[in-house]
């Protein structure tokens, strides 16, 4: 009587490794990030873009995991906060206020308050529901700045850069969110926060009879999820020079931070950095090999990945007794 | 406040929870109607009635997931409707699942810690004396062997526990059981019942809803028969299994007569006990 039922992939769930997920995938994503901070000391202009990049993604599939992967409200519409982020550091820009700190601070502050207020009715929603109304406020946000004046409407802001000696600086800073990012998920999951976020995401009937306060937890998550898609946001817009909303509302900012973390591993610390590393190198690697058919080699890769890893890839790690395990593991995930 | 709430303040520590005149309507059913009982401090209320006749849906009234149509439920001088789900738990009261939610993807002792986190007294412990708790709960329930499993490898009877340990994690002062030994075998059935005694004696009152007439008659202090939505019987055990309307609406005749003839069955042990006592005189 006393007997567990035993299904082939027992093991593997439990080494997925908790709340954060393996210590061993977050362990090597946090030997990666170090290895990154030598990038700028190639003196390659172009490898450097291509690495921030990797780190913006990186911190903007941290923020959508915070809320899709830990809360489980699967948001479409995070790049509104990249977006909102963007702008903010454009607007101190224009007003002759040149400072990163400032850019990424007020970025996180006006956000998180975005976030709150806009949460406070579309958190209510359950399922497709609040993801339809999150991808409508990205649309009306962005049709909201194409028509201000104020903000530059549809010809966008230039943002003053620094030189050409100090311009690793928007490397660096974008290596901190990404890193601040993923510090941030791996102490929160462990806290008594991330326990109401999963418990949410699991059931948020028995979350609310345990005394989680669903509403409160659902809108604290969605602007921390903010805060870390707004600093990636305030720090690209110097970096890039320029700003207007088709670059900062673009859909591949909405879309990739949500595939990053799905491949990496949805819910997990290391699974968004190694999904962004993946999914945006790949990228770039296929869009300089196939010029016009890049974007037929991505989407197999896309597809592959999710029949062949269906937990991700920080799953690998988690992988005990090899390819036998895994091939009855998958076909336990297809009965 | 209303007049319930003001007779309990009065009434002190007599009376755990008042039910006053609680209906229930769903489109246009009413799944409940004037039901109205108190249950006195440390008792062990066993509900019972025909499936259907509002005994989960009293219990979701009770813990605050539904909010009554017309009547209420007071509690330490508090309406339930006016206080939020997540806030019922604060004061004092818990409860299980007849169809268990377990945290799937956490494991037994995650889900257990939730409650002892957010429960009522989560506010004062960390996440380690909250794992701490939730261990030894564990161990109280029987689930100390599974602590570091998914919750969804769990057997039935072992979700079942593990409701009633995420309840506990509570600290409640009521725990309300809904159908926690549905699907146990005879010795899982004994075992859950230790259980609850043990949970009563730390002074909880407990309210149990079950159809195994066995386990409620041997827990139970007192009980309330539901039917169709309407209280139909109340009193000690014994009074309320014999009444002619409980055996018409919810025990059917066959009980009756089962009992009619365990009672000649216990007279004729009785007699053969008095014979055997005479002859060692």
């Amino acid at each position: 009587m006393r007997h567990v039922r035993a299904r082939p992939f027992d093991k593997l769930r439990v080494t997925l490794g908790g709340i954060t997920g393996n210590p061993v995938a977050f362990a090597c994503v946090l030997v990666a990030m170090a290895l990154l901070l030598f990038v700028p000391l190639g003196h390659n202009g172009y490898l450097e873009i291509v690495f921030r990049n990797i780190l913006m993604y990186a911190a903007m599939a941290y923020g959508w995991n915070l809320i899709g992967g830990y809360t489980g409200y699967v948001s479409f519409g995070n790049v509104t906060f990249f977006g909102v982020g963007a702008y903010c550091a454009g607007v101190l820009s224009a007003h002759g206020v040149q400072n990163l700190l400032a850019y990424v601070l007020v970025a996180m502050v006006v956000n998180a308050a975005f976030a709150a207020l806009v949460g406070l009715p579309v958190l209510r929603l359950r399922g497709h529901y609040f993801g339809i109304a999150t991808l409508g406020i990205g649309l009306a946000v962005a049709d909201i700045v194409e028509n201000l004046d104020a903000l530059g409407a549809s010809s966008g802001i230039h943002l003053e850069q620094a030189d050409e000696a100090h311009f690793s600086i928007y490397y660096y800073a974008m290596w901190l969110v990404a890193l601040g990012a993923m510090l941030a998920t791996f102490f929160i999951a462990r806290s008594k926060l991330g326990y109401a976020f999963v418990a949410i995401r699991e059931n948020e009937d028995a979350a609310a009879v345990l005394g989680i306060a669903a509403t409160r937890y659902k809108i604290i998550a969605w602007a921390i999820s903010a805060m870390m898609t707004g600093a990636a946001g305030a720090v690209f817009a110097p970096a890039n020079g320029f700003i207007d909303p088709s670059i900062t509302f673009a859909i591949d900012s909405n879309v990739f931070p949500i595939a990053m973390t799905i491949l990496g591993g949805i819910g997990t610390a290391a699974g968004p950095f190694i999904g962004a590393v993946l999914l945006a190198g790949a990228n770039e690697v296929l869009q300089n090999a196939f010029v016009n058919s890049h974007t037929l080699f991505f989407g197999s890769m896309i597809v592959l990945i999710v029949l062949l890893l269906p937990r991700g890839l920080v799953w690998v790690f988690g992988l005990r007794g090899g390819a036998r395990t895994w091939l009855k593991t998958l076909t336990a995930f297809r009965a | 406040m209303t007049a319930a709430a003001e007779s309990a303040t009065v009434a002190g520590d007599a009376v755990a929870l008042h039910i006053r005149d609680v209906g229930m309507r769903f489109g246009g059913l009413w799944a409940l109607s004037g039901v109205s009982f108190d249950v006195p401090r440390g008792a062990v209320l066993g509900l019972i009635g025909p499936n259907g006749s509002g005994k989960t849906t009293l219990m979701n009234v009770v813990s605050g997931v539904y909010r009554p149509t017309t009547g209420e439920v007071v509690y330490g001088g508090r309406r339930i409707a006016d206080v939020p789900t997540h806030a019922v738990c604060h004061l004092g009261i818990a409860r299980t699942f007849q169809v268990v939610k377990p945290f799937a993807n956490l494991t037994v002792r995650e889900n257990v810690a939730v409650g002892a986190m957010y429960g009522r007294y989560g506010a004062k412990r960390s996440t380690r004396a909250s794992f701490e708790r939730a261990q030894e709960l564990l161990e109280g329930v029987g689930l100390a062997r599974v602590a570091e499993r998914p919750a969804s490898d769990l057997t039935i009877p072992d979700r079942k526990r593990l409701e009633v340990a995420k309840a506990l994690a509570l600290d409640p002062d009521v725990l309300l059981l809904d159908e926690v030994m549905a699907g146990l075998n005879a010795s899982e059935v004994d075992e859950a019942l230790e259980l609850l005694r043990a949970v009563h004696a730390r002074g909880v009152t407990l309210i149990v809803v079950e159809h195994l007439m066995k386990a409620i008659v041997s827990i139970s202090t007192s009980i309330v028969v539901l039917a169709e939505g309407k209280k139909i019987a109340e009193g000690a055990p014994a009074d309320v299994l014999s009444s002619p309307h409980v055996i018409e609406a919810y025990l059917g005749s066959r009980w009756a007569k089962r009992q009619q003839s365990l009672t000649a069955i216990e007279r004729e042990r009785l007699a053969a006990e008095r014979l055997r006592a005479d002859d060692a005189r």
